[in-house]
Protein backbone atom coordinates (compact mmCIF):
# COMPACT_ATOMS: atom_id res chain seq x y z
CA UNK A 1 0.00 0.00 0.00
CA UNK A 2 1.51 3.60 -0.98
CA UNK A 3 0.90 6.49 1.23
CA UNK A 4 0.14 9.18 -0.90
CA UNK A 5 0.61 12.99 0.38
CA UNK A 6 -1.29 14.39 2.65
CA UNK A 7 -3.07 10.60 4.67
CA UNK A 8 -0.57 11.41 7.40
CA UNK A 9 0.29 13.82 9.50
CA UNK A 10 3.52 15.97 9.84
CA UNK A 11 4.45 14.44 13.06
CA UNK A 12 4.01 10.80 11.76
CA UNK A 13 5.77 12.01 8.37
CA UNK A 14 8.97 13.25 10.49
CA UNK A 15 9.27 10.85 12.69
CA UNK A 16 9.08 7.99 9.75
CA UNK A 17 11.69 9.89 7.81
CA UNK A 18 14.12 10.32 10.32
CA UNK A 19 13.71 6.23 11.51
CA UNK A 20 13.85 5.34 7.41
CA UNK A 21 16.52 7.65 6.53
CA UNK A 22 18.95 6.39 9.58
CA UNK A 23 18.35 2.76 9.11
CA UNK A 24 19.11 3.46 5.09
CA UNK A 25 22.15 5.07 5.82
CA UNK A 26 23.27 2.13 8.36
CA UNK A 27 21.87 -0.36 5.87
CA UNK A 28 24.87 1.46 3.46
CA UNK A 29 27.48 0.53 5.69
CA UNK A 30 25.86 -2.66 6.35
CA UNK A 31 25.86 -3.64 2.64
CA UNK A 32 29.19 -2.24 2.26
CA UNK A 33 30.88 -4.35 4.45
CA UNK A 34 29.38 -7.65 2.98
CA UNK A 35 30.09 -6.52 -0.56
CA UNK A 36 32.48 -3.77 -1.00
CA UNK A 37 31.87 -2.35 -4.37
CA UNK A 38 30.08 -5.94 -5.99
CA UNK A 39 27.35 -4.73 -4.32
CA UNK A 40 26.20 -1.33 -7.07
CA UNK A 41 26.03 -3.23 -10.49
CA UNK A 42 23.93 -6.43 -8.33
CA UNK A 43 22.05 -4.03 -6.19
CA UNK A 44 21.33 -2.14 -9.30
CA UNK A 45 19.81 -5.22 -11.33
CA UNK A 46 18.39 -6.67 -8.45
CA UNK A 47 16.18 -3.78 -7.83
CA UNK A 48 15.38 -3.77 -11.30
CA UNK A 49 14.05 -7.22 -10.74
CA UNK A 50 11.76 -6.28 -8.29
CA UNK A 51 10.18 -3.71 -10.08
CA UNK A 52 10.02 -5.39 -12.98
CA UNK A 53 8.64 -8.67 -10.79
CA UNK A 54 6.02 -6.43 -9.24
CA UNK A 55 4.34 -5.33 -12.58
CA UNK A 56 2.96 -8.80 -12.74
CA UNK A 57 -0.18 -8.87 -10.94
CA UNK A 58 -1.29 -11.59 -9.16
CA UNK A 59 -4.94 -12.29 -9.08
CA UNK A 60 -6.68 -12.14 -5.15
CA UNK A 61 -10.35 -13.83 -4.64
CA UNK A 62 -13.19 -11.53 -5.67
CA UNK A 63 -11.56 -9.89 -9.08
CA UNK A 64 -9.06 -7.86 -7.23
CA UNK A 65 -5.40 -8.26 -7.62
CA UNK A 66 -2.41 -7.40 -6.06
CA UNK A 67 1.00 -7.19 -6.69
CA UNK A 68 3.80 -8.43 -5.80
CA UNK A 69 5.99 -6.53 -2.79
CA UNK A 70 9.49 -8.88 -3.10
CA UNK A 71 11.33 -7.36 0.37
CA UNK A 72 11.10 -10.74 2.17
CA UNK A 73 11.97 -12.23 -1.02
CA UNK A 74 15.32 -9.98 -1.36
CA UNK A 75 15.81 -10.37 2.71
CA UNK A 76 16.09 -13.88 2.12
CA UNK A 77 18.20 -14.02 -0.34
CA UNK A 78 20.79 -10.81 0.18
CA UNK A 79 20.10 -10.12 3.76
CA UNK A 80 18.17 -8.08 5.86
CA UNK A 81 20.04 -4.57 4.57
CA UNK A 82 20.57 -5.06 1.14
CA UNK A 83 16.79 -5.96 0.62
CA UNK A 84 16.20 -2.50 2.74
CA UNK A 85 18.32 -0.65 0.61
CA UNK A 86 16.98 -2.27 -2.32
CA UNK A 87 13.23 -1.10 -1.36
CA UNK A 88 14.09 2.45 -0.74
CA UNK A 89 15.54 2.99 -4.43
CA UNK A 90 12.46 0.86 -5.54
CA UNK A 91 9.94 2.75 -3.32
CA UNK A 92 11.99 6.33 -3.95
CA UNK A 93 11.65 5.79 -8.04
CA UNK A 94 8.13 4.46 -7.59
CA UNK A 95 7.43 7.61 -5.96
CA UNK A 96 9.04 9.92 -8.29
CA UNK A 97 8.31 8.33 -11.80
CA UNK A 98 5.26 6.93 -11.50
CA UNK A 99 3.67 9.08 -8.50
CA UNK A 100 2.98 5.91 -6.66
CA UNK A 101 3.26 7.03 -3.29
CA UNK A 102 3.71 10.73 -1.69
CA UNK A 103 6.33 12.61 -1.10
CA UNK A 104 6.29 13.31 1.85
CA UNK A 105 4.74 10.00 2.50
CA UNK A 106 8.08 8.30 1.51
CA UNK A 107 9.52 7.83 4.99
CA UNK A 108 6.06 6.52 6.31
CA UNK A 109 6.44 3.95 2.52
CA UNK A 110 10.00 3.39 3.28
CA UNK A 111 8.77 2.21 6.21
CA UNK A 112 6.17 0.17 6.36
CA UNK A 113 7.26 -1.97 3.41
CA UNK A 114 11.45 -1.85 3.25
CA UNK A 115 11.93 -1.64 7.20
CA UNK A 116 9.55 -3.90 8.48
CA UNK A 117 8.95 -6.18 5.38
CA UNK A 118 12.64 -6.28 4.37
CA UNK A 119 14.43 -6.18 8.13
CA UNK A 120 12.01 -6.45 11.08
CA UNK A 121 10.52 -9.97 8.81
CA UNK A 122 13.62 -10.79 8.48
CA UNK A 123 14.36 -11.43 11.75
CA UNK A 124 11.15 -13.23 12.36
CA UNK A 125 12.67 -15.58 9.39
CA UNK A 126 15.48 -16.25 11.25
CA UNK A 127 13.23 -16.86 14.47
CA UNK A 128 11.37 -18.88 12.62
CA UNK A 129 13.56 -21.22 11.13
CA UNK A 130 14.87 -22.33 14.61
CA UNK A 131 11.41 -23.54 15.53
CA UNK A 132 10.78 -25.49 12.65
CA UNK A 133 12.27 -28.79 11.34
CA UNK A 134 15.88 -27.78 10.47
CA UNK A 135 15.38 -28.86 6.57
CA UNK A 136 14.21 -27.89 2.96
CA UNK A 137 10.53 -28.33 4.34
CA UNK A 138 10.89 -26.40 7.52
CA UNK A 139 13.01 -23.63 5.72
CA UNK A 140 10.18 -23.28 3.00
CA UNK A 141 7.24 -22.98 5.98
CA UNK A 142 9.18 -20.52 7.81
CA UNK A 143 9.57 -18.14 4.45
CA UNK A 144 6.14 -18.97 3.73
CA UNK A 145 4.94 -16.95 7.04
CA UNK A 146 7.29 -14.59 7.26
CA UNK A 147 6.45 -13.35 4.41
CA UNK A 148 2.84 -13.27 4.74
CA UNK A 149 3.44 -11.14 7.82
CA UNK A 150 5.32 -8.60 5.79
CA UNK A 151 2.84 -7.88 3.86
CA UNK A 152 0.41 -7.67 6.94
CA UNK A 153 2.26 -5.82 9.16
CA UNK A 154 3.21 -3.76 6.37
CA UNK A 155 -0.51 -2.79 6.19
CA UNK A 156 -1.27 -2.81 9.89
CA UNK A 157 1.61 -0.08 10.55
CA UNK A 158 0.38 1.61 8.03
CA UNK A 159 -3.28 1.36 9.66
CA UNK A 160 -1.79 2.84 12.78
CA UNK A 161 -0.21 5.54 11.58
CA UNK A 162 -3.46 6.53 9.67
CA UNK A 163 -5.27 6.34 13.11
CA UNK A 164 -2.71 8.02 14.62
CA UNK A 165 -2.64 11.28 12.13
CA UNK A 166 -6.71 11.21 12.66
CA UNK A 167 -7.43 9.98 8.72
CA UNK A 168 -9.18 7.35 10.03
CA UNK A 169 -10.30 5.72 12.99
CA UNK A 170 -7.94 2.56 13.81
CA UNK A 171 -11.19 0.32 14.60
CA UNK A 172 -12.12 0.67 10.84
CA UNK A 173 -8.87 1.07 8.96
CA UNK A 174 -7.07 -1.26 10.85
CA UNK A 175 -9.40 -4.64 10.35
CA UNK A 176 -10.01 -3.41 6.82
CA UNK A 177 -6.52 -3.15 6.02
CA UNK A 178 -5.28 -6.13 7.59
CA UNK A 179 -8.25 -8.20 5.92
CA UNK A 180 -7.35 -7.58 2.60
CA UNK A 181 -4.05 -7.45 2.96
CA UNK A 182 -3.84 -10.90 4.22
CA UNK A 183 -5.62 -12.23 0.90
CA UNK A 184 -2.72 -10.04 -1.06
CA UNK A 185 -0.05 -11.83 1.89
CA UNK A 186 -1.25 -15.32 1.31
CA UNK A 187 -0.75 -14.51 -2.73
CA UNK A 188 2.84 -13.15 -1.36
CA UNK A 189 3.79 -16.64 0.23
CA UNK A 190 2.93 -18.67 -2.27
CA UNK A 191 4.87 -16.93 -4.85
CA UNK A 192 7.95 -16.52 -2.55
CA UNK A 193 7.95 -20.02 -1.17
CA UNK A 194 7.81 -20.89 -5.11
CA UNK A 195 10.27 -18.37 -5.92
CA UNK A 196 13.04 -19.40 -3.16
CA UNK A 197 12.31 -23.64 -3.74
CA UNK A 198 13.24 -22.89 -7.31
CA UNK A 199 16.28 -21.01 -6.54
CA UNK A 200 16.98 -23.23 -3.80
CA UNK A 201 16.73 -26.20 -6.67
CA UNK A 202 18.98 -24.34 -9.68
CA UNK A 203 21.29 -21.75 -7.39
CA UNK A 204 21.12 -22.90 -3.87
CA UNK A 205 24.33 -20.46 -3.22
CA UNK A 206 21.80 -17.59 -3.76
CA UNK A 207 19.32 -18.36 -1.21
CA UNK A 208 21.67 -16.40 1.86
CA UNK A 209 19.41 -17.67 4.39
CA UNK A 210 19.50 -20.88 3.85
CA UNK A 211 21.98 -22.53 6.07
CA UNK A 212 21.79 -26.43 5.54
CA UNK A 213 23.16 -29.31 3.87
CA UNK A 214 25.27 -26.78 1.96
CA UNK A 215 29.03 -28.03 1.83
CA UNK A 216 30.66 -26.05 -0.75
CA UNK A 217 28.87 -23.25 -1.79
CA UNK A 218 29.61 -19.52 -0.40
CA UNK A 219 27.61 -18.24 2.12
CA UNK A 220 28.38 -14.45 2.67
CA UNK A 221 25.11 -13.59 3.81
CA UNK A 222 24.42 -15.15 6.75
CA UNK A 223 23.52 -13.80 9.70
CA UNK B 1 9.67 -4.58 -26.84
CA UNK B 2 6.65 -2.11 -24.97
CA UNK B 3 8.39 0.06 -22.12
CA UNK B 4 7.91 2.96 -23.15
CA UNK B 5 6.35 3.91 -19.72
CA UNK B 6 9.57 5.97 -18.90
CA UNK B 7 10.37 8.93 -20.40
CA UNK B 8 7.85 9.38 -22.84
CA UNK B 9 7.24 13.10 -22.81
CA UNK B 10 10.26 14.09 -20.81
CA UNK B 11 12.55 15.46 -23.88
CA UNK B 12 9.90 17.88 -25.93
CA UNK B 13 10.97 21.35 -26.36
CA UNK B 14 9.47 23.42 -24.04
CA UNK B 15 10.73 26.21 -21.60
CA UNK B 16 10.10 23.93 -18.40
CA UNK B 17 11.94 21.04 -20.40
CA UNK B 18 14.57 22.95 -21.02
CA UNK B 19 15.26 24.63 -17.04
CA UNK B 20 17.96 22.26 -14.95
CA UNK B 21 17.10 19.88 -13.13
CA UNK B 22 17.48 20.96 -9.85
CA UNK B 23 15.65 23.86 -10.03
CA UNK B 24 12.56 21.63 -10.82
CA UNK B 25 13.29 18.72 -8.08
CA UNK B 26 13.99 22.02 -5.74
CA UNK B 27 10.42 23.87 -6.92
CA UNK B 28 7.79 20.77 -6.87
CA UNK B 29 9.57 19.48 -3.51
CA UNK B 30 8.71 22.80 -2.20
CA UNK B 31 5.37 22.75 -3.77
CA UNK B 32 4.45 19.65 -2.46
CA UNK B 33 5.58 20.57 1.13
CA UNK B 34 3.75 23.71 1.28
CA UNK B 35 0.74 22.16 -0.01
CA UNK B 36 0.44 19.66 2.43
CA UNK B 37 0.95 22.15 5.58
CA UNK B 38 -1.17 23.30 4.38
CA UNK B 39 -4.49 23.93 6.74
CA UNK B 40 -7.60 21.84 4.80
CA UNK B 41 -10.31 24.71 5.39
CA UNK B 42 -7.96 27.19 2.75
CA UNK B 43 -9.52 26.45 -0.37
CA UNK B 44 -7.68 29.62 -1.66
CA UNK B 45 -4.33 28.34 -1.22
CA UNK B 46 -4.96 25.00 -2.91
CA UNK B 47 -6.62 26.75 -6.34
CA UNK B 48 -3.75 28.79 -6.52
CA UNK B 49 -1.52 25.59 -6.19
CA UNK B 50 -3.30 24.03 -8.41
CA UNK B 51 -3.28 26.85 -10.68
CA UNK B 52 0.74 27.47 -10.39
CA UNK B 53 0.71 23.37 -11.39
CA UNK B 54 -1.69 24.40 -14.33
CA UNK B 55 0.24 27.05 -15.57
CA UNK B 56 3.60 24.85 -15.80
CA UNK B 57 1.60 22.32 -17.35
CA UNK B 58 0.45 24.51 -20.05
CA UNK B 59 4.34 25.95 -20.40
CA UNK B 60 5.60 22.46 -20.64
CA UNK B 61 3.42 21.27 -23.53
CA UNK B 62 2.73 18.44 -21.81
CA UNK B 63 -0.69 16.49 -23.56
CA UNK B 64 -3.54 16.68 -20.67
CA UNK B 65 -3.96 13.19 -21.23
CA UNK B 66 -0.72 11.85 -20.15
CA UNK B 67 -0.78 14.14 -16.86
CA UNK B 68 -4.39 13.90 -15.93
CA UNK B 69 -4.52 10.27 -16.95
CA UNK B 70 -1.65 8.76 -14.55
CA UNK B 71 -2.52 11.74 -11.70
CA UNK B 72 -5.67 8.67 -11.75
CA UNK B 73 -3.13 6.82 -9.52
CA UNK B 74 -3.94 8.25 -6.43
CA UNK B 75 -7.86 6.69 -6.76
CA UNK B 76 -7.10 3.08 -4.94
CA UNK B 77 -6.19 4.12 -1.91
CA UNK B 78 -8.73 6.87 -1.43
CA UNK B 79 -11.50 5.06 -2.33
CA UNK B 80 -9.97 1.93 0.24
CA UNK B 81 -8.84 4.13 3.25
CA UNK B 82 -10.95 7.38 2.77
CA UNK B 83 -13.90 7.21 0.91
CA UNK B 84 -16.20 6.28 3.91
CA UNK B 85 -14.84 8.24 6.48
CA UNK B 86 -17.59 10.97 6.09
CA UNK B 87 -19.73 8.27 6.38
CA UNK B 88 -18.24 7.17 10.33
CA UNK B 89 -16.86 10.33 11.97
CA UNK B 90 -19.44 11.83 14.14
CA UNK B 91 -19.65 15.96 13.97
CA UNK B 92 -18.35 17.15 17.46
CA UNK B 93 -20.59 20.32 16.84
CA UNK B 94 -23.45 19.74 14.97
CA UNK B 95 -23.74 20.47 11.28
CA UNK B 96 -23.91 17.10 9.68
CA UNK B 97 -26.64 16.29 6.71
CA UNK B 98 -28.50 13.45 7.13
CA UNK B 99 -29.29 11.73 3.39
CA UNK B 100 -32.28 9.40 4.95
CA UNK B 101 -31.41 6.54 2.95
CA UNK B 102 -31.23 4.07 5.73
CA UNK B 103 -29.73 6.36 8.81
CA UNK B 104 -26.84 7.00 6.52
CA UNK B 105 -25.64 11.25 7.76
CA UNK B 106 -22.53 12.35 6.59
CA UNK B 107 -20.77 14.74 8.69
CA UNK B 108 -18.73 18.02 8.28
CA UNK B 109 -15.66 16.89 10.04
CA UNK B 110 -15.65 13.46 8.13
CA UNK B 111 -16.21 15.76 5.20
CA UNK B 112 -13.40 18.11 5.60
CA UNK B 113 -10.97 14.95 6.39
CA UNK B 114 -11.95 13.50 2.82
CA UNK B 115 -11.37 17.07 1.56
CA UNK B 116 -7.72 17.60 2.95
CA UNK B 117 -6.33 13.73 1.95
CA UNK B 118 -8.31 14.21 -2.13
CA UNK B 119 -6.46 17.53 -2.48
CA UNK B 120 -3.11 17.08 -0.47
CA UNK B 121 -2.71 13.77 -2.51
CA UNK B 122 -3.98 14.56 -5.58
CA UNK B 123 -1.33 17.98 -5.92
CA UNK B 124 1.17 15.79 -4.58
CA UNK B 125 0.46 13.39 -7.67
CA UNK B 126 0.51 16.16 -9.96
CA UNK B 127 3.84 17.61 -8.88
CA UNK B 128 5.31 13.96 -9.57
CA UNK B 129 4.17 13.45 -12.56
CA UNK B 130 5.17 17.11 -13.78
CA UNK B 131 8.70 16.81 -12.42
CA UNK B 132 9.51 12.83 -13.72
CA UNK B 133 7.76 14.07 -17.26
CA UNK B 134 10.14 17.02 -17.83
CA UNK B 135 13.22 15.22 -16.42
CA UNK B 136 14.64 12.66 -18.38
CA UNK B 137 15.45 10.35 -15.82
CA UNK B 138 19.45 9.79 -15.90
CA UNK B 139 19.32 13.84 -15.57
CA UNK B 140 16.57 13.38 -12.57
CA UNK B 141 18.91 11.65 -10.77
CA UNK B 142 22.16 13.89 -12.02
CA UNK B 143 20.06 16.48 -10.42
CA UNK B 144 19.96 14.62 -7.04
CA UNK B 145 23.39 14.34 -6.66
CA UNK B 146 24.51 17.53 -7.53
CA UNK B 147 21.83 18.16 -4.75
CA UNK B 148 23.99 16.02 -2.63
CA UNK B 149 22.13 13.09 -2.14
CA UNK B 150 24.69 9.87 -1.32
CA UNK B 151 26.08 8.73 -4.47
CA UNK B 152 25.14 4.75 -3.63
CA UNK B 153 21.67 5.75 -4.21
CA UNK B 154 22.12 7.36 -7.42
CA UNK B 155 24.46 4.50 -8.66
CA UNK B 156 21.98 2.24 -7.50
CA UNK B 157 19.34 4.18 -9.30
CA UNK B 158 21.13 4.29 -12.64
CA UNK B 159 22.12 0.96 -12.72
CA UNK B 160 18.22 -0.07 -11.90
CA UNK B 161 17.26 2.63 -15.17
CA UNK B 162 19.15 0.62 -17.25
CA UNK B 163 18.40 -2.56 -16.55
CA UNK B 164 14.68 -2.31 -15.88
CA UNK B 165 14.08 -2.07 -19.71
CA UNK B 166 16.02 -5.39 -20.36
CA UNK B 167 14.35 -7.27 -17.22
CA UNK B 168 10.87 -5.81 -18.50
CA UNK B 169 11.48 -7.33 -22.11
CA UNK B 170 12.35 -10.84 -20.09
CA UNK B 171 9.42 -10.42 -18.09
CA UNK B 172 7.10 -9.31 -20.85
CA UNK B 173 8.61 -12.14 -23.07
CA UNK B 174 8.09 -14.78 -20.09
CA UNK B 175 4.53 -13.68 -20.15
CA UNK B 176 3.20 -14.43 -23.56
CA UNK B 177 5.12 -17.63 -23.51
CA UNK B 178 2.95 -18.31 -20.67
CA UNK B 179 -0.14 -16.84 -22.15
CA UNK B 180 0.45 -18.74 -25.21
CA UNK B 181 0.24 -21.87 -23.78
CA UNK B 182 -3.08 -21.23 -22.78
CA UNK B 183 -2.84 -19.88 -18.77
CA UNK B 184 -5.96 -18.78 -17.61
CA UNK B 185 -4.56 -17.19 -14.12
CA UNK B 186 -7.78 -16.84 -12.47
CA UNK B 187 -7.40 -18.80 -8.79
CA UNK B 188 -4.72 -17.90 -6.35
CA UNK B 189 -3.50 -21.57 -6.89
CA UNK B 190 -2.14 -20.74 -10.52
CA UNK B 191 0.38 -18.27 -8.64
CA UNK B 192 3.00 -21.12 -7.83
CA UNK B 193 3.67 -20.69 -11.95
CA UNK B 194 3.64 -16.84 -11.32
CA UNK B 195 6.08 -17.96 -8.39
CA UNK B 196 8.22 -20.13 -10.57
CA UNK B 197 8.35 -17.34 -13.37
CA UNK B 198 9.46 -14.83 -10.74
CA UNK B 199 12.19 -16.87 -9.63
CA UNK B 200 13.74 -17.78 -13.27
CA UNK B 201 13.71 -14.28 -14.05
CA UNK B 202 15.42 -13.64 -10.40
CA UNK B 203 18.05 -16.08 -11.59
CA UNK B 204 18.56 -14.68 -14.66
CA UNK B 205 19.04 -11.11 -13.36
CA UNK B 206 21.36 -12.28 -10.81
CA UNK B 207 23.42 -13.84 -13.26
CA UNK B 208 23.31 -10.48 -15.54
CA UNK B 209 24.13 -8.63 -12.54
CA UNK B 210 27.34 -11.15 -11.82
CA UNK B 211 28.35 -10.64 -15.85
CA UNK B 212 27.88 -6.96 -15.68
CA UNK B 213 30.10 -6.92 -12.45
CA UNK B 214 32.52 -9.09 -14.02
CA UNK B 215 32.64 -7.23 -17.26
CA UNK B 216 33.13 -4.13 -15.69
CA UNK B 217 36.25 -5.07 -13.25
CA UNK B 218 37.73 -6.07 -16.84
CA UNK B 219 37.28 -3.05 -17.61
CA UNK B 220 39.27 -1.23 -14.64
CA UNK B 221 36.02 -0.73 -12.28
CA UNK B 222 36.94 0.14 -8.82
CA UNK B 223 33.45 1.07 -6.97
CA UNK B 224 33.26 4.68 -8.24
CA UNK B 225 31.27 5.44 -11.62
CA UNK B 226 33.99 7.70 -13.46
CA UNK B 227 33.48 10.28 -16.07
CA UNK B 228 30.88 11.96 -14.43
CA UNK B 229 30.37 15.61 -15.25
CA UNK B 230 30.62 18.88 -12.69
CA UNK B 231 27.18 20.31 -12.13
CA UNK B 232 26.05 22.98 -14.74
CA UNK B 233 25.59 26.20 -13.49
CA UNK B 234 22.38 27.89 -13.04
CA UNK B 235 20.93 29.80 -16.12
CA UNK B 236 18.73 32.94 -15.93
CA UNK B 237 15.22 30.97 -16.68
CA UNK B 238 16.57 28.79 -14.05
CA UNK B 239 16.28 32.00 -11.63
CA UNK B 240 13.16 33.19 -13.25
CA UNK B 241 11.46 29.91 -12.46
CA UNK B 242 12.12 29.47 -9.04
CA UNK B 243 11.76 33.35 -8.31
CA UNK B 244 8.41 33.42 -9.62
CA UNK B 245 7.67 29.33 -7.94
CA UNK B 246 8.75 30.43 -4.11
CA UNK B 247 7.65 33.74 -3.58
CA UNK B 248 3.76 32.83 -4.60
CA UNK B 249 3.66 29.57 -3.14
CA UNK B 250 4.94 30.90 0.21
CA UNK B 251 3.02 34.12 -0.16
CA UNK B 252 -0.40 32.32 -0.39
CA UNK B 253 0.45 30.30 2.36
CA UNK B 254 1.76 32.57 4.72
CA UNK B 255 -1.64 34.59 3.62
CA UNK B 256 -3.33 31.75 5.89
Amino acid sequence: MHVPDGFVSGGVNAITYIISAGISVFAVREANKKLGDKQVPLLGVVAAFIFAAQMLNFPVAGGTSGHFLGALLAASLLGPWMSCLIMTVVLTIQCLLFADGGLTALGTNIFNMGIIGGVLCYYILVALKSIFPKNKSGYLVSVAISSLMSVVLGASACAVELAISGTSPLGIVLPAMASVHVLIGIGEAIITTAVVGLILNTRPDLVGTYSYQDAGTFNTMEA
Amino acid sequence: MKHSFLDNYSDIPSVIHGLDPRVKIIGFFFLTVVCVSTPASSYFSFSVYFAVLLGVLLLSKLPFHHVFGRSMAVIPFVLMVAVFIPFLKKDVIGGGYNLGIGGLTVSNSGLMVLWNVVIKSYIGVLCMILLSSTVPFPKLLKGFEDLGLPKIFTTIASFMYRYVFIITDEAQRMKRARDSRCFGGKWIWHSKVIGHMIGTLFIRSYERGERVYVAMLSRGFDGDLKGKERAQRLRSGDYIFLSVLIPIVTGVRLMV
